[in-house]
């Protein structure tokens, strides 16, 4: 890493990225991105702001009602992979691996390995929800703020088979294929929020796409996304399953309708649902006992927990835990924290968070830390010694 | 290690096999955003203390018995079905450890409240379910509204919940739409979110007086409306107009006019804004203000230029509406019809 190791047409370049200046440029736009994203919460919401301003390269700016877009700041993506890039190609270039400045370096690998972490957080890291009534037991998560549309093939009497299309797929509209389904599903409307009304209310309002199940009597409007982080859109959308024979109808299906609508293809019966996005577990859990313990004589919450049981056959687990506040239940990569609570204290709300990136953050802390320590002894001690002379 | 939750798998189709699921009582964690349903209120007997309403709760009681134990009464709303008459009477059977019921018809009572139908639910444990070794009872009324569902809940010690009985009951009679809310918009029957049957405030008052312009077609009146018209074009399109009156400025004219603006995609305005906009038209000694609405570019299913044009009135305590709506030709073509209507009527 030392100067003289690397030939002089590689570090040429490698100069421009090392550039101090660079590090400031960096440095006051992160400022910026902060001070602007936290002002745009205000319209977007805090998720939105999360994955247009941080979670992305560019942040994009567009006039009301205008359909182009320009880029107006870098994105934090961008600006933490310019500052990683920046600080490594400092080491390369300036810095000298010696025995003086073994604390700056661990203190930099540190800084390397936090940038790293977020990085990687927030490319992989998942955090879902799991509501649990008492005595209930759920093998799977729920994410808050998306939803899938679920073809479930209930023919067979022990098992359903799921075929879960992702919000994503269906924003693309277009038309769906899956090997395991005799059918294609054509996405005919996207509506990421709506209100469904009966149509009897609205009697004028434009005859529906739908044709079959519920939706030839409700009407659907659409409405702008809710950037209220207690609201949920309730999405809809029409989708047209399209058999060899030809079409079978086109469906309305919204997460605002609970009950699943049925049809059947093949001498198989299928069942078709649009609701928050499962992810299931190779393990389970069963809420025993959710406790709320308040100060005496008042309605100040002091403490909450879950008892659950974990069951996992896979590997003979099957035990009990307790899930409170600070202390979550972490298992086979997931973190299940204590979140919240609901109906008269008899459902838990556990928040679940996967995020194999999860150690970077301890690990750089702890060799910033030990960088620091190194740095300023060598320091103290150098001064000492001088003192003494 | 990254491999198995990257995000490329945000946007992959999966496939997978889950034994068979019993039905689940779903409770959506948070508000939907598009608007909620009728706001109710009840009269609380005698000696019930009224708690804070928390989190879900949009009200709450507690009873104390002679010997000191409480019952805990609870009013919560939850959107849509919530997961189902049975789901929930199941749900609560589940926290008195009975036995689910798989039989809908046995799951509640239909009693008759405010006009609609509420299911009466009265459960008791076999065994003592507290530690105090006391049984347990709980008294339900289960409300399924457009757009939502009501649980009115009392649960507690058998005894203290059963002499709570005649209570509890009286206090479900008494739940009825709440009178300052429920009609804040002019038509908010079509603000309700959910397929479920027309709400409960239905169209009182004497009948109108009118000269029907050529070619407007009468229409049966619904829940809201003092009249509803239909005005067919050649082409198939048609305008529907409707009269329609409720007590107070149901909301004003700015929320009314902003309303109808989000119908036709067009932004909200301000006070100043409507004042320039607005026309007036004096008629039969009445002061109507007078808007005209149409989207930027073709909306709906199927697309089309939408067009709302309508006249607002406020007198005698009472705030009138009278639009007409439909594809921008057909209303269009009826502007002036509308306007003689207008001239014709009689605001009683």
């Amino acid at each position: 890493m030392a100067t003289a190791t690397l030939p002089n047409e590689f570090l040429k370049p490698l100069r421009v990225f090392a550039s101090l200046r660079l590090t400031v440029v960096c440095l006051g736009c992160g400022m910026l991105l902060i001070f602007l994203g936290t002002l745009a919460q205000v319209h977007l919401g805090i998720h939105a702001v999360q994955a247009r301003y941080f979670q992305s390269l560019l942040v994009f700016w567009s006039p009301r009602g205008a359909d182009w877009k320009i880029p107006i700041l870098p994105g934090g993506y961008l600006l933490g992979t310019v500052l990683l890039v920046n600080l490594i190609a400092a080491h390369a270039t300036r810095f000298e691996v010696s025995r003086k400045k073994i604390g700056i370096f661990l203190l930099h690998l540190g800084v390397i390995l936090l940038l790293l972490g977020q990085l990687l957080t927030g490319l992989y890291a998942r955090e879902t929800q799991m509501r649990l009534d008492n005595g209930q037991t759920l093998g799977y998560s729920e994410a808050p703020r998306e939803v899938e549309l679920a073809v479930i093939d209930v023919t067979d009497p022990s098992f359903d088979q799921v075929v879960s299309v992702p919000e994503e797929v269906l924003a693309r509209g277009g038309t769906i294929q899956n090997p395991t389904l005799p059918f294609t599903i054509g996405i005919r409307r996207f509506l990421p929020n709506a209100r469904l009304t009966m149509r009897a209310q609205e009697p004028n309002a434009p005859v529906s796409l739908a044709t079959t199940g519920f939706g030839p009597n409700v009407v659907v409007t659409e409405l702008p996304r809710t950037v209220k982080d207690d609201e949920r859109d309730l999405t809809s959308a029409f989708i047209e399953i399209n058999g060899v024979q030809g079409s079978l109808g086109t469906w309305l299906v919204s997460n605002a309708i609970a009950d699943r609508q049925s049809f059947s293809v093949n001498d198989h019966s299928y069942e078709l649902i649009m609701r928050q996005r499962r992810f299931y577990k190779q393990f389970a859990l069963t809420l025993i006992h959710f406790e709320h313990d308040r100060y005496a004589g008042t309605d100040i919450p002091k403490n909450f927990s879950s008892r659950v049981r974990l069951l996992d056959s896979e590997r003979g687990e099957n035990r009990e835990v307790l899930i409170s506040m600070n202390d979550p239940l972490r298992y086979r990569g997931y973190t299940f924290y204590q979140a919240g609570f609901d109906n008269n204290d008899t459902t838990t709300i556990l928040q679940v968070v996967k995020n194999p990136a999860m150690l970077l953050p301890y690990i750089a802390c702890g060799l910033v830390g030990l960088g620091l320590l190194v740095q300023f002894s060598m320091h103290l001690f150098g001064f000492v010694r001088k003192r003494n002379r | 290690m990254f491999a198995s939750c990257g995000p490329s798998d945000d946007s992959k189709i999966t496939v997978y096999r889950i034994p068979k699921e019993t039905a689940p009582a779903a409770t959506p964690p948070l508000n939907t955003a598009a608007g909620a349903g009728p706001a109710l209120e009840w009269s609380a007997p005698a000696g019930w203390e009224t708690q804070p309403a928390s989190g879900f709760r949009k009200g709450s009681f507690l009873v104390k018995g002679a010997d000191g134990k409480t019952a805990d009464i609870s009013i919560i709303s939850f959107p849509e079905q919530a997961g189902g008459l049975l789901g929930n009477v199941n749900r609560w059977r589940d926290q008195l450890k009975l036995a689910p019921i798989t039989n809908e018809a046995e799951a509640g009572t239909p009693i008759s409240v405010a006009g609609r139908d509420m299911f009466f639910v009265d459960l008791v444990s076999a065994q003592p379910v507290t530690p105090d070794g006391a049984k347990s009872r709980i008294l339900g009324g289960i409300f399924p509204l457009p757009g939502e569902t009501w649980f009115f809940k009392m649960m507690g010690p058998d005894q203290l919940v059963e002499a709570q009985r005649d209570a509890f009951k009286q206090f479900l009679g008494s739940v009825r739409p709440a009178e300052s809310v429920a009609p804040a918009t002019a038509d908010n029957a079509g603000n309700t979110n959910a397929p479920t049957p027309p709400p409960i405030a239905p169209a009182a008052g004497a009948a109108l007086q009118y000269t029907l312009p050529n070619g407007w077609q009468e229409k049966p009146l619904s829940t809201m409306r003092r009249a509803s018209f239909n005005a067919p074009d050649p082409n198939g399109n048609s305008a529907d107009i409707s009269v329609v009156s409720l007590p107070g400025t149901a909301g004003g004219e700015l929320a009314n006019v902003n309303r109808w603006r989000d119908q036709v995609k067009l932004g909200p305005i301000d006070e100043q804004a409507l004042a320039r906009s607005a026309e007036h038209l004096q008629a039969n000694g009445h002061d109507y203000l007078m808007v005209d609405l149409v989207s930027a570019g073709p909306i709906g299913d199927p697309p089309e230029k939408q067009r709302i044009v309508a006249a607002i009135l406020n007198e005698n305590d009472h705030a009138w509406f009278i639009k007409m709506t439909g594809p921008d030709a057909a209303v269009d073509a009826q502007r002036s019809a509308f306007t003689d209507f207008l001239r014709s009527l009689k605001i009683p």
